[in-house]
Order: C-alpha cells, then structure tokens, then sequence
C-alpha cells in the first residue's frame, strides 16, 4: 500500500492517522496529548498553490485548487482512503447492494448538520445528483455508467437508494467524486437554470456551506483563501476529539514554484499543496536532514507522460506520410528504441521507475506483471521499421520510406513543464539514433490541448494527464474508444479499429463484473491489447515527492492529489509558534 | 504647451483602444479557449459546448468583438470569465498594486540614482569606481534575476516575506505593507537606480564641461552650487527623456517580479488571464497597461518641456 511505501527521508516520520491515541478513562487533558505525542486541536497551516480557485465548487471546474478546497469544505457520502485504497464509509455509514446488484442502498450517518446549522438530509443527496446532472455541471460524464445516469431516491429522511443503469464494479466507490452540497442554498440556482454560475469566485464566502471539515471564511484575489474549522463537523477522533484539529488553513497564492520551496524552508509556509520537483529534491533533503522539514518519497507516482501519434482516421490523407505515419510497427518500434532507465535519469534526475503501460507500480491493485513489456533494442525497432518500408536508402542515417521521403514527424508538447520538455529532447535524441527525424514543438497548454481535442493539424503529442482514481473503470474516457480522453482518435462513435473493438469489450466486462478477479482477469486482457498495438507508449512514471514542515504532524502522504490534505481533518501542528 | 499636451493625450486615448482591441482580437484568435484551460481534457463534447454557449464563446469573433466595443461605450468593460467578476472591478485593484510597487521602485530609484550619478560623474575616486561597477552589474541584471536572488536572500536570512502583500494577520498595517514591498521594491528599483546613475553621471560629465560652468565657475561661483543648481538642470534631460521609456519597463519588468514575489498585480493578472483565455480579462489588463505607459509617455514629455522649453516647439 502506498502509505506503506511513504518513507520519510531525514526527519521523523509522521504518526499515520491510524494511530491516533486511544481512548482512556477520565479526563484527558491537550497538556496529556501532547505529551503523549498525540495530536491536539488548534493552530493554523500555511499551504502554498500555484494558482487561483476558479469557482468555490468542483461541480463546474476542474482546476486543482478548486479541487482542493472543495476536499476542505464539502462532504462525500463515501470515501476512497487515498493511503490504503479502501472505500470508507463518510456520510453515509453503511450501504447494502441488492442481489442483481443493480441497487445500493446508503443509510446516512444521523445528526449531521451543515456549518450553517442546516440538517443534511437524503434531500441532499437528491439535489446533489440533480446538480451533478444538470447542463451547468462538469461532473455528469463521471457520474454515468455505459452512458446511463443513475437514478437516486430517498427512502426516507436518512437513507438513500442509487440504482445503477447495469452492474458496476467499482460499485459507491464511483461516490468519491462528488461533494454533497445543501439544498437549501442551491436550489434556486438549479430552478433558475444558472447552476453552472452558482458559488462562483463573486460569492461572499459566508453564502458558501458544505459538510467538510473547514468553511471559507475569506477570499483575498490573487493573494490567499482563508478556511476555518467548522465546529460542526462530524468526525472525531479515536479519543473523542472533535475534528479538524487546525483552527484554521491558509492557502497562500504562489505561482511560482521556486518561491514556494523557498517559502516551506525559511519557515513561511508549511507545505506545498501537491507534490515537488525533482529539482527540489536536493535542497529539502537537506533541510530534512536538518531537521526543518518532512520530506516524504511517495515511490512511483500513478501517471506517467504518454507519447502518441494521431490516430484519427483520415488525419493524414494527402500527406505523403499516410502509408507508414499510423502504423503500429511504428509506435512498437519507438518503444523499444527508448532507453527506459536512460529516459528516467536524464528526464527525471533519476528519480522515475521505468514503465510500460498506463498503469504504473504505483496503482497496486491493478498493475500486473502478466502485462508484457518492450525490450530497449535498436536493432530489433529497425528491423520493425524496414517491415512499413522505413529504411535508410542513401546511407545518411536517416531512413526513408519507399517513394524516398524522409521518416519524419512533429512532436508537439508543453512549453513550460520541464519534465515535458527534457522528455521530449530525449524521445527526439533516442529515435535520431535509430534514424527518424523528429522536431519538438512547444506550445502552451491551452494551445496544445486545444490542437489534439481537435484531432487534426498534428503528428505526435508528449503530455501528461493527472489519474483521479486508480480503479480503472472510472476512467472509461480513455479506456473507451467513445471516451472523451481516448487521446490518439477522441470519441469515435465506433471503435475505428478491431483491437479498440476487443478493448471496449474487456473494459465492459472489467466494469460491469462484481467479482474481483474476473475485473482483474478482464482488465489485463485491456491492458495486454493495449500493449500490443502501443496507441500511447508510455517511458517512465516520475517519483512523487512531497514536503512539509517538520511542525506538522499526523500526516498521511499518499501518490493523488492532494498527497498530504487528503487528510486535512486529522492533520495537526505541534504547538509551536512557525518563524515568521 | 497645452496643445502639445492635449495632442499626446488624444494619442493616449488611441494607444488604449488600439491595444485592448487588439489584445482581445488576438487572444480570441490564438488557438485554445477558456474552456479548454478550465475543463481541460476528459470531459464530453456536449459540456464542452455547453460550457462554451454559457460563456458566450461559441459566437463569432466580430460578433463577440462589436458587442464587446458597444458595452465598453457604456464604460462596460464586461466580466471575467475566471473571476466571475466584472473586470472594471478586477483591474483598478490590481492596477494599484502595479502603480503601488512601479511608483515606489521609481522613487527609489531616483532619489538614489540620480545623485549617485551627480557624484560619480564630477567626482573621481575609489567611491566611484565602486559605484560605477555596481551600477554595471546592476544594470546588465534582469528584474527577474534580481528578485530571485533577493527572495533567496530573504529566504536565508528570514528578515523580510518571502511573497505576498499583506500578512493574514496584518489586518492592513502599513508597517506590514512596507515589509512585503522591500523584495519586489528593491527586485524593481535597483537596475532603473543603476541605469539613472550611469545616465546622469554621463550627462553631468558632459554638463560641467560645457562653457556657461567654466564661466561661471570663473565668476567665482562654488563648484558644489554650480554642479547641484546649473549643470544638473542640463544633465536632467536625458533623464527626463527615458522617464516614460522607463515606466514602461517597469510595467514589463514587473511581471516577473510579480510572479516571483507572488505580488497582486497587473502582470500577474494579466499572465493568468492570458493563460486562461479570459478575453475580457485580457483586453482591460491591456487596456490598463497602456493607461500607464501613456501616463508616462506623458509624464515624461511634460517632464523634457519642464527642463528645456524648446521641446514645446
């Protein structure tokens, strides 16, 4: 498991959550706790993003920091436990699954109020699906199953029955991904057809309540968010302690990622929000070292950065190039002609694993070593090559195809993100060697997500997508060929080749099976085709690093983001005052 | 002279429309929207769209741009489409935070520059040397080198903040401000300090060797009154001609150093609201930017008649 693997490097490591001190008779005072090295309420922490939330609601953006402060102020009825994998009941404290398992029914944990004083309800729950549905929402996709929403019913004021379109593996887990939030203050934006407005940046923080454990209590543009504890909350802890321990999280607005870590080391903020670089490493190991900060190696992460060709058919009618550009011995043979090892330390410092498909070791449920894996051998991607007509006809090195064109594309990547660009350079080094031509082009983001979203004007794409779940089935987008993130030919209406036809089908039987191993077994049938036909070659999945002060503590790092506040209702800080 | 003044104004008022229509045309027409920067990849084409008709991007770009140029008639600048705020609020809020820092940076800079450079241009000596190597080293770095390395330092030595403008627990103290200001004060200030020393020692070199100071100094008149009253009015004008060259620098250099120092401001504002696509965003940060380099375009035209009156002509 990946709390497991979490080592802290230098400095003490945090008690994880599971340790929380135990209950005892008699009064148990904050002077007890702290002595007994137990974690007490009170203090402030100071975390570090990059950017500004774009909405007070993750049901109309998607952008990391309104992800993060959604995770701070809302509530879910279940919850993935980021450390272990397990699904954890929230604010529904149990659930049965009927025997078609086509319905579950969630009993909601009694006595729970909203920090505005308002009882959660079943009602809740409803309006909450309704919103999530609604043509102002970003969250519908995730929320349906082979295209299908679910349908929700309360029973009664403390429970709830979800019906599933068709049996689904992953079951409530699919839950994880959506806040519940109060009727009674968004149904009027739902009626009046602006919910996709609703909590935006313009609303005064006191308008905005959920069930998590902070509530926003001010919102300075361009500078901070200020959350507060909700005093009412409804987790404690193993000895009765109302949670969050923090009184309060500031989350300080730096872009630039420099100034953070200068920030956490001179003692002005307390952690970054998501994971460092690997440039990073050196200094804070250091400072882990000296004792001022917690630097945690969180092992491989879950996504790695994936190259591809475009796919799309008809992408490349009329160009010279469309006899040999889409083939698979292509892809296969850039495979093998990367040096994984050699792509991981120049790209990544050292700090990478290499690996093979889209599912990396970080992912220990569903990677599989039965999945097969590509040999770094120049010779044998050469030989691949000569079999589409690719081979060097003049003796310059460099092949050609059989009309004489040079064996040429255009990779198009991120300008900005270093390991995208370094990972490009040596992708362009790597094929040189074997005799193809590419040029890196670096755009920005937008521009380039913009360009393959299009599915024209493109060669090739390096780029990275960030997972959100490692339970497969809820990423049907890129496993499916109608998914909206089949990046190398988006959204087919039918799957355009016979093995994307043969994946669709392991993926539907992966989804809809309620045993875990025939999910297994049909999930490495996905990822074997996967691997045979190389849609997106995949080199090397970077470490995960993530760093803290060392006054924080009960920390519980895991490889999603966020890595450290996942947890942020039992994260404490030793009572001491931070150096200003 | 007022004519003068009220020409370069009406070319001000232009400079501000050209730039915030062109600025909006030109992040309509570059490739990528909003909603790609906000929804990213993964979601349907059916939100996507969605997303796109409820922000008004699915017209076309002369539509969006007439009805953009009707509103601004009305001194509607439109919304934002990141803040959800109109950006006639947005913009003079963070352009006084820019103003804040530039105007701050450029007092500094003058009050230290312009003398130093008096001195070293009439005066010999170790000083000077130490002072003109200064200002060379000074002058070759950019802002955001400088700023870099004052954050380290202040990372290093925790006197100062690293970032940000006020403290959460300030509750608006000045002296709290002022800490905040010194990084990216300074990250500003200290190239401009080093080019106005090495402009005005150059002119005040060339200043007391013109033949009105031999006369003068022939009738007597001290050297310190004669350098400090008569040859610094004529080693003025080259300062007074790049005044609104450099306000315009700083309003560029700025950017970086807002980035780094995590300041509030216009560049930073703009940086983002670029990156995101916020064509209204984008077209106001223009707008306001041009607001400042006329400003100073100005300031530094009145500032060239004020020393030399020919420059009316």
């Amino acid at each position: 498991m990946s709390v497991i693997a979490a080592a802290a490097i230098g400095c003490r490591a945090a008690p994880p959550a599971s340790q929380a001190v135990e209950s005892v008779s008699g009064e148990v005072t904050a002077a007890d706790r702290v002595a007994a090295g137990a974690p007490t309420r009170g203090g402030e922490l100071t975390v570090n993003v990059r950017a500004e939330p774009q909405s007070f609601t993750w049901y109309t953006r998607r952008d990391g920091t309104t992800q993060l402060l959604s995770l701070l102020t809302q509530g879910k009825l279940v919850r993935v436990n980021r450390a272990t994998e397990e699904l954890e009941p929230w604010l529904a404290e149990s659930w049965t699954r009927s025997s078609d398992g086509l319905r579950y029914t969630l009993k909601l944990r009694p006595g729970v109020t909203f920090a505005d004083g308002r009882p959660f309800t079943a009602d809740d729950v409803v309006f909450s699906f309704a919103a999530a549905y609604d043509r102002g929402s970003v969250l519908a996709d995730s929320l349906q199953v082979k295209g299908a929403r679910l349908v929700v019913t309360a029973l009664d004021p403390a429970s709830v029955e979800i019906a599933f379109p068709s049996p689904f593996g992953p079951g409530v887990r699919l839950l994880d991904n959506l806040p519940i939030l109060p009727r009674h203050k968004l149904q009027g934006a739902l009626d009046a057809g602006t919910f996709g407005d609703a909590w935006g940046l313009s609303t005064p923080v006191s308008a905005v309540t959920g069930l998590g454990p902070f509530v926003l209590s001010a919102y300075v543009p361009g500078q901070r968010i200020v959350l507060t504890r909700n005093e009412r909350y409804f987790r404690s802890d193993a000895a009765g302690i109302r949670l969050p321990y923090l009184e309060r999280i500031i989350v300080e607005i730096v872009p630039e990622q420099d100034a953070q870590i200068l920030r956490l080391l001179a003692g002005q903020s307390d952690m970054p929000a998501f994971e460092v670089r690997p440039e990073d490493y050196a200094p804070l190991k250091r400072a882990a070292d000296a004792g001022s900060v917690q630097l945690f190696d969180l092992g491989p992460g879950l996504d790695a950065d994936g190259f591809w060709i475009n796919l799309k058919p008809g992408a490349f009618d009329g160009d010279p190039r469309a006899d040999w550009i889409q083939r698979d011995e292509l892809r296969q043979a850039i495979s093998m002609a990367v040096d994984r090892r050699l792509f991981a330390d120049t790209v990544f410092l050292g700090a990478a694993t290499p690996v093979f498909g889209p599912v990396t070791p970080a992912n220990k449920k569903w990677y599989s070593a039965e999945v097969p894996q590509v040999e770094h051998d120049v010779d044998g991607a050469k030989a691949l090559l000569a079999t589409i007509g690719l081979v060097d006809r003049n003796g310059d090195r460099l092949l050609e195809d059989r009309r004489g064109n040079l064996a040429r594309l255009t990779l198009l990547t991120q300008k900005g993100q270093t390991a995208l660009e370094r990972g490009a350079a040596t992708i362009r080094d790597e094929l040189h060697a074997l005799g193809v031509t590419m040029d890196v082009v670096m755009l920005d983001g937008n521009a380039l997500v913009q360009r393959f979203l299009s599915g024209r004007n493109y060669d090739a794409v390096y780029f990275r997508f960030g997972a959100t779940d490692t339970d497969p089935a809820l990423s049907p987008d890129f496993w499916l060929s109608g998914g909206s993130s089949h990046v190398w030919n988006l959204a087919q209406k039918s799957p355009a080749t016979e093995w994307e036809q043969r994946i669709d089908a392991a993926m539907a039987r992966h989804t809809t099976a309620l045993d875990e191993k025939a999910r297994h077994r049909a999930f490495v049938e996905a990822q074997t085709i996967f691997a045979e036909h190389a849609p997106v070659v995949y080199f090397a999945a970077p470490r995960v690093y993530v760093a803290a002060a060392s006054r924080v503590v009960n920390l519980t790092p895991a490889v999603l983001r966020p890595q450290l506040l996942w947890s942020a209702d039992t994260i404490a800080v030793a009572h001491q005052e931070r150096p200003r | 002279m007022i004519r003068y003044l009220v020409r370069r104004l009406f070319f001000a008022l232009f400079l501000v429309f050209a730039v915030s229509s062109s600025s909006l045309i030109l992040t309509r027409l570059a490739p990528g929207d909003f909603v790609v920067e906000t929804l990213g990849v993964g979601v349907s084409r059916d939100v996507a769209e969605q997303a796109r008709i409820r922000y008004g991007l699915d017209q076309p770009i002369a539509t969006q741009y007439g009805r953009w140029l009707l509103q601004a008639a009305r001194f509607d600048f439109g919304r934002s489409l990141a803040y959800d705020r109109p950006v006639a609020d947005l913009v003079p809020e963070r352009a006084f935070n820019t103003a804040l820092l530039a105007l701050s940076a450029l007092l500094l800079a003058t009050l230290v520059g312009l003398p130093l450079g008096v001195v070293t241009g009439t005066r010999g000596g170790l000083a000077t040397s130490v002072i003109r190597a200064a200002s060379v080293v000074l002058v070759s770095m950019p802002p955001l080198l400088t700023s870099l390395l004052l954050v380290f330092a202040a990372a290093r030595t925790g006197w100062l903040p690293i970032g940000g403008m006020r403290s959460v627990t300030s509750d608006g103290a000045l002296l709290d401000l002022v800490r905040h200001m010194i990084v990216p004060v300074l990250a500003l200030a200290l190239p401009i300090g080093a080019m106005f020393e090495r402009l005005q020692a150059q002119a005040m070199r060339q200043a007391v060797s013109q033949p009105f100071v031999i006369a003068t100094r022939a009738r007597g008149v001290s050297r310190r009154r004669i350098i400090w009253r008569d040859a610094l009015k004529v080693g003025l004008r080259p300062i007074a001609s790049v005044y609104g060259l450099v306000i315009g620098t700083l309003l560029s250099g700025s950017f970086a150093v807002e980035i780094v120092t995590a300041w509030p401001g216009l560049g930073r504002l703009m940086l983002d609201a670029l990156r995101a696509r916020d064509v209204y965003l984008v077209a106001a940060c223009a707008a306001a930017g041009s607001i400042f380099l006329a400003a100073g375009t100005l300031l530094s035209d009145a500032a060239l008649v004020a020393v030399d009156p020919r420059f009316s002509e």
